[in-house]
């Protein structure tokens, strides 16, 4: 590279030096206009809404489906509690001190015997 | 490296709704991208326009930007090339005296007056240069940006971009020749 060269090319990166040092300024205007664009068109944030207590617990049991379930079981607990089937103790009477008629059917052996109850009781029939 | 690009971040606070991300991207981004549109096209009120529009793009694109594919700079700094590109295709003559204002920090004002007088040579000698160049030019020497990214930028080859600048520098400094003793190299 010859000396004139080189001169040629300080002096030039002076001047790209001095234009790099003293970058224009934005006018305000433009970044107001800028900053109204971004606004109007950022996508809106994902809205946290704070729950009350009861929409917490609603959540934390599994919303509507298993609400539904909870609320059939409590049902049908109820009524059996309300209505036991026959054969089935009714607790609520026991524990109200109320007298109930047990109805047991007499069995007869030879049927107790298919069930193996003469195995465990010697002499069922007897 | 592209994923490590903070303005990425950024963009994707600003997708998720964040506001402060938008004011800190305007704040990097706007005043590289207008003093590289105003060198460009030498005209202030044109170099904003390109400015907002670009900038409309990536506040557009910010749901879709994928992280790691491009860096933010080097996306909107090809937005504005074409923009720019652009406008030139679209006049053929430039204004030379429409220079920006300069800063009015130097220490005295006889260096200030010099500094000014460098500046207009400088921003009259880039727009005698032809659009490619005085692109390449500023991308290189004034944005500082390597080759590589120039080249994507301006979506050519890495050589191109090298032919580009070397080919405008000397178009520089022959239209700078006859001014050398006025701009003050003669003492540098």
């Amino acid at each position: 590279m010859t000396k004139a060269r080189q001169n040629d090319d300080a002096a030039l990166e002076a001047l790209f030096e001095v234009d790099r040092a003293a970058p224009p300024e934005v006018p305000d205007a433009l970044m107001q206009r800028v900053m109204a664009d971004a606004v109007a068109l950022q996508p809106a944030a994902p809205r946290s809404v704070r729950k009350s207590i009861l929409a917490r617990m609603f959540d934390a049991v599994g919303r509507a489906p298993a609400i539904g379930g909870l609320v059939t079981a409590t049902c049908v607990g109820f009524w059996l509690g309300v209505a036991p089937p026959d054969g089935v103790p009714d607790f609520g009477a026991v524990i109200m001190g109320v007298e109930q008629d047990v109805f047991v059917a007499e069995l007869d052996g030879d049927a107790v015997i298919w069930f193996g109850w003469d195995f465990e009781e010697g002499e069922a029939d007897g | 490296m592209a994923d490590a690009d903070p303005l990425a971040a950024l963009l994707a606070r600003y997708a998720a709704g964040d506001p402060a991300a938008a004011r800190m991207l305007a704040a990097a981004i706007t005043p590289r991208i207008y003093a590289h549109a105003l060198r460009v096209l030498g005209d202030g009120a044109e170099a904003e326009d390109v400015v907002q529009e670009a900038m409309v793009r990536l506040w557009r694109i910010a749901p879709e930007w994928r992280l790691g594919e491009a860096k933010v700079t080097t996306w909107v700094y090809r937005v504005v090339a074409n923009l720019c590109t652009d406008r030139l295709r679209k006049r053929r003559t430039v204004p030379l005296e429409d220079t920006h204002e300069l800063r009015d920090d130097a220490p005295s004002a006889a260096e200030m007056l010099q500094q000014r007088a460098r500046m207009t040579a400088l921003e009259a000698a880039l727009q005698s240069l032809p659009d490619r160049q005085r692109q390449a030019v500023v991308l290189r020497h004034i944005d500082g940006l390597g080759n590589p990214e120039i080249a994507e930028i301006l979506e050519v080859g890495v050589e191109a971009v090298e032919s580009l600048t070397a080919r405008g520098k000397r178009a520089l400094t022959q239209a700078l020749a006859d001014q050398r003793d006025a701009l003050g190299f003669e003492d540098d």
